[in-house]
């Protein structure tokens, strides 16, 4: 028999993990559950299903152009993700593959470009945006978060493990270095994309600060803004605002379904 | 097949000499072998000839062109490296033929030349596996499939099997050779490994720091070094080398207690009081001699085949490694007087130049 502190330590392991799992899956199920109340019932604190799923979901859909929002979001963070991976893992190759006498000292300047917040970048990045004629613009919307300096040392750190001799191999076999990049680092490297496409699928998704800048107009909203704008309405539906966010979580929720497993390699960093 | 030249070849990394100014003629058909301590320049030397590495000097000639500024893909040669470095995302036959793809050669020339290379190395039933289904002995062989595929006029290997098991390493070996010998390529080589050095080259090219110390055939360099690191790298237990004194028209050897031997031939007489280092491999004392050194035997090391013997005089600290034809029974602490012929030793000048 285990002795009885022991015993009682591990009571209280288990106790806090359960209100740790608690905290984080609750307000998931809160969000489901109210998906099927009516807004009063919500207000009262029901946290049981109830049987409004099918109203609020064509109140969803008839109050607001949902193809147009949705549609805003998967243009933006589909094609944001694809140019982020884009340039983020060619700058991360270059900066580990090619040496240079200031390739670590530019690198160090982005990081330290890391450390400033976004916040403090808005007004520069508004005026700039406002001058280049790109507010209210898809183009607007993506543009600051493709260079995006993380990624960039993220591709480095994983590029690390690709080996150079499969770059000197293919210099043999004649292939350019756009070549190598497109046939032998991709491939090579679809576990690191994979995490990164999840991770910066995610972001862009789920951006606001951002877009509520740019976007000036009902046509070019995200459903991150639609969203906030119906909290923010004189006496929000909150059975329509927890249908909208259920659907609203559904792309990552399956995006990162569908890419868990290359996730988990590429966050270790595994190159078979 | 082609031969290459090179001639005052250098490379430096900013202000690093790496290669200081290398000269080399290989013949075609030739397998030549670069060896020298961890360093010196071997894979960036081999590198440089692959067009992996720019030249900071002089010209590389590979079949007379020069070809100093000549991509990579264009100077008619393949490299084995040492990690394989296989496509991990392609089947064994899509590496094989991928060269070829990529110089836009036909679908049914491709077949018909990965066929053939695997047929040479036995990889027939291997052809879709992933290289990372492979066993290492395996890749070794697909990245040597690769290289034949593109039926180059040279052949660059970087440590191809150090990391294989010893036994996989003498099988690969063998088959090296029988590469070498099927295909009448031009082969440069580089390895750590005494054994692979002295049996597959027709020429050894030893590098010290970035410059050539001696070229020659295998056996050339094992009783004929032109110095003391040559004779000191080559040949494996390594050589034993002695301070030794001129006097009296005899070699006294101060570590050895004073003991003495008849001054080896030499084509300019050594005068009397000069310092030189005497070289003795430990197979010089297998056949015996007429002159001799009375030791003290510290420890025996039985290899069945042969036995080695380490051993000295009194409290010195210098211990000869001496092989002995017949030692089964020598036990430590016993006397040994190791008997060897004059005419094999060697000496050398205080600069570790040959004294011939
Ligand atoms: N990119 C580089 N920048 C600076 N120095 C380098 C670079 N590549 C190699 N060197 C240096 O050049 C020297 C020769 O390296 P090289 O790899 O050719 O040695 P090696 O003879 O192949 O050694 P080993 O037997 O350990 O493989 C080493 O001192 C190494 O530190
Ligand atoms: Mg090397």
């Amino acid at each position: 028999m285990k002795n009885p502190l022991a015993l009682i330590g591990s009571l209280l392991a288990q106790a806090a993990l359960w209100i740790a799992a608690f905290i984080s899956v609750f307000p998931f199920y809160w969000m489901i559950v109210g998906a099927t109340n009516t807004a009063n019932d919500i207000t009262s604190g029901k946290a049981s299903f109830g049987t409004h799923l099918v109203e609020n979901t064509t109140k969803f859909f008839t109050t607001i152009d949902a193809p147009r929002v949705f549609g805003n979001s998967f243009l933006v963070s589909i094609l944001g993700t694809i140019l982020t991976l884009a340039v983020t893992s060619l700058a991360g190759y270059g900066f580990e593959i090619f040496r240079s006498r200031t390739r670590d000292q530019i690198f160090a300047g982005l990081l330290l470009l890391l450390s400033i917040p976004f916040a403090a970048l808005i007004v520069p990045l508004f005026m700039m945006f406002s001058r280049a004629g790109l507010m209210n613009t898809y183009a607007g919307i993506m543009l600051p978060g493709i260079a995006a300096i993380f990624m960039i040392f993220y591709f480095r750190q994983n590029t690390k493990s690709f080996p150079h001799e499969l770059r000197d191999a293919a210099l043999l076999d004649g292939l350019k270095e756009w070549q190598i990049f497109l046939y032998i680092y991709i491939p090579v490297m679809r576990s690191t994309y994979a995490a990164a496409m999840i991770i910066v699928f995610m972001t862009s998704w789920n951006a606001y600060l951002w877009p509520l800048m740019v976007v000036q107009t009902n046509e070019m909203k995200t459903i991150t803004l639609q969203l906030a704008s119906l909290a923010s309405a004189y006496t929000p539906d909150y059975g329509l605002i927890m249908i909208a966010n259920v659907l609203a979580t559904l792309p990552t929720v399956l995006v990162f379904f569908l890419l868990q497993r290359r996730f988990v390699e590429g966050m270790l960093g595994s190159v078979k | 097949m082609s031969g290459l030249t090179l001639k005052g070849l250098r490379k430096a990394y900013g202000a690093a000499q790496v290669i200081k100014g290398v000269d080399l003629e290989i013949l075609p058909e030739e397998f030549v072998v670069f060896v020298g301590p961890s360093g010196c320049g071997k894979s960036t030397l081999l590198r440089m000839i692959a067009g992996l590495e720019s030249i900071s000097g002089g010209d590389l000639f590979i079949g007379g062109r020069r070809v100093n500024d000549v991509d990579a893909s264009q100077r008619g040669i393949a490299m084995v490296f040492q990690s394989y470095a296989l496509y991990p995302h392609m089947t064994v036959r899509e590496n094989m033929g991928f060269a070829l793809k990529f110089a836009g050669a036909s679908k049914t020339e491709i077949t018909a030349k990965v066929d053939a290379a695997a047929a040479i190395l036995g990889l027939g039933a291997l052809m879709d596996r992933k290289p990372r289904d492979l066993s290492g002995g395996q890749r070794q062989r697909v990245a040597i499939g690769r290289a034949i595929v593109r039926e180059p006029q040279v052949f660059l290997f970087d440590e191809p099997l150090s990391n294989l098991d010893a036994e996989l390493r003498v099988h690969m070996r063998i088959e090296i050779a029988r590469l070498h010998q099927d295909l009448k390529a031009t082969i440069i080589y580089v390895t750590h490994d005494q054994i692979e050095a002295m049996t597959l080259a027709d020429k050894i090219v030893v590098l010290r720091e970035g410059r050539v110390e001696q070229t020659g055939s295998p056996l050339k360099l094992y009783d004929d070094p032109d110095n003391i690191f040559v004779a000191g790298f080559i040949g494996s237990p390594k050589m034993n080398f002695l301070s030794a004194r001129v006097q009296g028209g005899r070699l006294v050897l101060p570590e050895l207690a004073d003991q003495s031997l008849p001054l080896p031939a030499l084509q300019q007489a050594l005068p009397e009081g000069a310092q030189v280092t005497l070289g003795l491999r430990p197979d010089v004392f297998k056949r015996g001699g007429s002159a001799s050194l009375s030791l003290t035997i510290e420890i025996v090391e039985q290899l069945g085949g042969e036995t080695f013997a380490y051993a000295r005089v009194g409290g010195s600290a210098q211990i000869m490694t001496i092989a002995v034809e017949d030692g089964r029974a020598l036990r430590p602490g016993q006397a040994l007087v190791a008997s060897f012929d004059p005419a094999r030793a060697l000496l050398f000048d205080t600069d570790g130049q040959r004294l011939r």
